[in-house]
């Protein structure tokens, strides 16, 4: 009875949720209150102070970077604070970067700033200390950045250095909910001056920043993260052309010409990268955190602290999963690199090649442009890099690479083909030996939807892959008109399709569906790297052991464990001998107890420039 | 008292469906979960977030059901699809939600874009819950799966891998503060305005004055890292265990993760909380024996001549502590949730921090199960507290 009366209850419950989802508003309502038709047209009107280009340079000249890096760094030395500062979007050294000579670099120089202000009409009354204009309007600009401490820093000394210049910066510090909502601030292009950061990598990209078909407007959908609005042609061409080219000297050249209109045009002042600050323990050897190289663990085969046969590094967050392909957070790639290391490295903005015998490039033949000839119903990738199945009317780019209008009849298209062929004797931490049956699970399980993988942005374009049984690989063929800036490094996984499972099951045979959840995939994976996960003890810390079948020998050191620690903790902790390493994941920067430290000999520190860097966009456009 | 009881376990049963109700609703409200961010995720030349990826993320954690829905899943389990009876589907068309909304922008009154749903471009009916995947229900034990710190993984195997840790830390720090702070109330209220009164008067008010944070760092600095640095005896700065053995000056060689390790491990963090806590009981004792003592019964039992100790621990302690056991009993929730100041000092791996997590990356359905415990164990102890006053005090009867 009591059953039925609680059955009863569960029943009205649901009943009542199902009315209530009914009473939800419509899939197809019309919203209550529209308050004005959106304007397609919207952002069109020059900004009336920052569509001057005198008065950006100006504010360029203005600022003093060193300065403000000396405000969030200044324990650092004074050369690696100069080595921080930015002139254009690329740091000196990037592969990519144009060089001082070809770009416009704007020192720190009031006088030149005022002049240039002068000029543009915007002059000092005397007694004043905010420029006006001949219509008697001042010249105050606002200035949105987030609430972080770091940020309230250097923008306050900014707002200093600009008010010497006669600008008036009004400065609104808000929540980075909102600065970088899906739907507020920044995507909506909702300000004047917009201070964040830019995560630099070893490719630039570069495309969705600052070409003119990515400026972010209610006509396009708000796509594209141009949010300066800066739509220079010659700069756009430049950085669609590096990124459609595979020619490595014609990539170096557009992003020359790009570098040199940005910094001409100044729709952003580049500020400086920010620093990524590591701290080990006295002694330890082999640990060399190198700029460009995300992965700092790229050596830990060769970490050695004397008298130890135990490393920890700390971690303050605790991977969710060890199942790459669903869990992007970088401390799970961290604790994954231990076992499943990358096949290349990109230490100073550059590529190495590690597990892989050479980079599939054009030049070398690793990689060729197969001339195929294409016709209606066929999928493709169009000339606006979307997979679609071919009709009359579409634009592609033929095999000349030119953008041309598919008529309808066969034409013939550009399809680049790479293979990629791993070292010999890379062998699984139980023995057997790696295989191309390995990449081909990896490969199927990434394309699979019911895997949990969040994009399939690569699957789409995968034409086919054919996996090598002469050498341990694979051979990548792309969808006839895909061209990928990173086309010769290696596209797939490994995954162990040889292993049996707890339940006798062996992997290759388990559907995509059951992987995120599968302990051998998400809590104990096996790899090929220089050490084997032992143990996860949740919440506490990642064991590992050395890998006896690693291709490069054995680890110096036989033992390593990630510790989860907290940040609070993190710097007593390293102090007090319960951790060996901290890495920039955990280290906000360098603080004056690591620096006494580092003094007194107890531990070391490394302050290496990080990729991601900080700048100021100027929105040239007003709705 | 039978009839009370049911009473007040049905009153229970309300309470704790209302605080279901209440953080499932403030939750679902709250910015962030699997979504957030997504479409700012950086394009890269192998990398894009497509809008059939952000609805399939939608599907996978039952963001495109309407709210109410998403209720009785978490709660109960259902609905898994239409009602079938007899192999007839029912209701198999009833809208639960949907998974790709129709976006538009509008001007709102400050002349700011503003993002509204204005339709539904692929709704979802109650046949397309069939097969998909969903908890038992949080009223049968099954907290559902983590969103983000066990990705994927049952938010019950997160609980039960920090549980212990928090039970152990709280637990001595219950036993150890109520130990000390009894005692010590109960010796200051017999000695009131005493010397010794005024000692452990000022000594409980720094104690609740005291940050935890502050204390616990200060505690480091005093028993960890300058001993360490001097060649002295030194405590474990953090931790629940090391990872590899160890020497202490006078102690030797400890080994990782034996006894002794954990121990050590434990001083500093229930040391810390312990003190605190001593503050407030001792105080709370006190005042609590003060108004004792100050009773017609209490004077009656001097002027029989009673040992002063006998009217102290039979007559006055008794009735002094009955407010004290009223107390004591909402611990139990504590026991449970953990302290999470300290175990974020000390790197304890409990509770505490769990739940931080939780709500720093939008872990809902972890946070959720962490309020909805919280909630079951605080009526629970609130019913004990009420059963407890009929023990140590006669003059109360439940009706």
């Amino acid at each position: 009875m009591k059953q039925n009366r609680f059955m009863l209850v569960l029943g009205l419950l649901v009943v009542a949720s199902m009315v209530l989802a009914a009473c939800q508003p419509g899939p197809v309502a019309t919203p209550e209150v529209i308050i004005e038709t959106v304007e397609r047209e919207a952002y069109t009107t020059p900004h009336p102070i920052l569509s001057d280009v005198r008065v950006r340079q100006a504010m360029a000249y203005c600022t003093n970077k060193l300065e403000l890096v000396q405000s969030v760094y200044p324990l650092a030395p004074e050369a690696q604070q100069q080595e921080l500062v930015l002139n254009t979007m690329m740091r000196g050294g990037h592969w990519a970067y144009a060089g001082d000579e070809n770009i416009t670099i704007y020192p720190f120089d009031p006088a030149a700033g005022a002049a240039l202000l002068d000029e543009a009409g915007w002059t000092l009354a005397e007694g004043a200390t905010v420029r006006s204009n001949a219509d008697g309007e001042t010249l105050n600009i606002k200035f949105t950045t987030t609430t972080a401490a770091f940020r309230q820093t250097w923008a306050a000394v900014w707002e200093q250095q600009m008010e010497a210049c006669g600008i008036d910066i009004l400065r609104l510090h808000v929540p980075a909910s909102w600065w970088f909502g899906d739907t507020t601030g920044l995507a909506r292009r909702d300000f004047e001056l917009g201070a964040f950061a830019w995560v630099g990598q070893v490719d630039p990209g570069g495309v969705t920043l600052y070409s003119c078909d990515q400026i972010p407007s209610p006509a396009n959908g708000w796509e594209g993260q141009n949010y300066m609005g800066w739509c220079n042609e010659a700069a756009s061409t430049a950085v669609k052309n590096a990124n459609n080219t595979l020619i490595l000297q014609e990539r170096i050249d557009n992003y020359k010409i790009l570098q040199a209109e940005f910094t001409k045009d100044v729709p952003s002042i580049p500020l400086f990268n920010r620093t990524e600050t590591f701290a080990a323990v006295a002694g330890l050897t082999g640990f060399e955190p190198i700029s460009g190289q995300e992965y700092y663990l790229y050596d830990v085969g060769k970490w050695e602290l004397p008298g130890q046969d135990t490393i920890v590094l700390g971690f303050t967050q605790e991977p969710a999963s060890l199942f790459g392909l669903v869990e992007d957070a970088f401390v799970a790639q961290l604790a994954l690199y231990m076992v499943l290391p990358g096949a290349i490295t990109t230490k100073n903005y550059d590529f190495q090649a590690v597990y892989i015998q050479d980079f599939a490039t054009i030049e070398n033949g690793g990689s060729v442009l197969n001339e195929v000839e294409v016709k209606a119903g066929d999928t493709v990738v169009d000339a606006n890099g979307d997979v679609v199945t071919l009709e009359a009317g579409m634009s592609v780019k033929n095999f000349a690479g030119e953008i041309v209008e598919f008529t309808g009849d066969p034409i013939k298209m550009q399809q680049l083909v790479s293979t990629f062929k791993y070292i010999d004797g890379i062998t699984w931490e139980d023995g057997v030996p790696l295989s191309s049956a390995d990449f081909a699970l990896s490969q199927k399980i990434a394309c699979d939807p019911e895997s949990g993988a969040t994009s399939f942005y690569v699957c789409d374009r995968t034409a086919g892959v054919v996996f090598l049984t002469d050498a341990v690989g694979y051979t990548h063929s792309w969808l006839p008109g895909y061209t990928d800036p990173l086309y010769f490094t290696p596209i797939w996984g490994t995954y162990p399709a040889h292993r049996v499972l707890a339940d006798g099951r062996v992997l290759a045979d388990v559907p995509a569906v059951e992987w995120a959840t599968l302990p051998e995939i998400s809590e104990q994976p096996i790899g090929w790297g220089p050490y084997k996960l032992v143990e996860w003890v949740k919440g506490e810390k990642l064991v590992y052991e050395a890998n006896p079948y690693w291709v490069f020998g054995a680890p110096k050191t036989p033992n390593f464990v990630i510790q989860i620690i907290t940040a609070e903790s993190a710097e007593a902790l390293l102090l007090g001998g319960e951790v060996d390493v901290l890495a920039s994941e955990t280290l906000a920067g360098l603080s004056q107890t690591l620096a006494d430290a580092e003094a007194a000999g107890t531990i070391k520190t490394w302050s290496i420039a990080g990729g991601t860097w900080e700048h100021i966009d100027i929105s040239l456009f007003i709705r | 008292m039978v009839a009370y009881l049911v009473r007040r376990v049905l009153q229970m049963i309300l309470v704790v469906f209302i605080s279901a109700i209440a953080s499932f609703a403030l939750l679902s409200l709250a910015p962030g979960g699997p979504l957030a961010g997504l479409r700012q995720t950086p394009a890269t030349s192998r990398f894009y977030i497509s809008a059939e990826d952000i609805a399939r993320i939608r599907t996978k954690y039952d963001l495109d059901l309407t709210i109410p829905v998403r209720f009785t899943r978490w709660l109960i389990g259902v609905p898994r699809g239409p009602l079938v009876i007899n192999g007839k589907e029912y209701f198999g068309d009833l809208v639960v939600g949907c998974r790709q909304p129709i976006e538009e922008e509008f001007l709102n009154d400050r002349g700011k874009y503003e993002t509204r749903v204005t339709g539904c471009s692929e709704i979802v009916y109650l046949r397309d819950l069939t097969g998909r995947s969903a908890s038992r229900g949080i009223l049968l034990g099954d907290f559902g799966v983590s969103w983000r710190l066990l990705r994927d993984r049952p938010v019950s195997d997160l609980i039960v891998s920090r549980l212990p840790k928090t039970l152990q830390l709280i637990g001595l720090e219950t036993l150890f503060s109520i130990l000390i702070g009894v005692p010590l109330g109960i010796y200051s209220a017999v000695k009131q305005y005493s010397k010794f009164d005024y000692f452990f008067t000022s000594l409980a008010f720094m104690g609740s004055a005291m940050p935890t944070f502050f204390f616990g760092i200060l505690m480091i600095l005093a028993f960890s890292i300058l001993p360490r640095n001097a060649g002295l005896p030194y405590l474990p700065p953090g931790l629940s265990e090391s990872v590899r053995d160890y020497t202490i000056p006078l102690l030797g060689t400890i080994t990782a993760g034996s006894a002794s390790d954990r121990v050590l491990h434990l001083i500093l963090p229930v040391s810390v909380l312990t003190l605190v806590n001593v503050a407030f009981w001792s105080r709370y004792i006190r005042s609590s024996m003060l108004e004792v003592l100050r009773q017609d019964y209490v004077r009656t039992a001097r002027a029989k001549g009673l040992r002063e100790n006998v009217v102290i621990m039979k007559h006055a302690l008794r009735n002094g502590l009955i407010p004290f056991v009223t107390i004591v009993v909402f611990t139990l929730p504590g026991l449970f949730s953990g302290a999470i100041i300290t175990e974020s000092i000390f790197s304890w791996p409990g509770m505490g921090r769990l739940y931080l997590l939780a709500l720093g990356d939008s872990d809902y359905p972890v946070a959720m199960a962490v309020f909805f415990i919280i909630a079951v164990l605080t009526v629970i102890a609130t019913l004990l507290r009420d059963i407890l006053y009929t023990v140590v005090d006669p003059r109360i009867r439940l009706k």
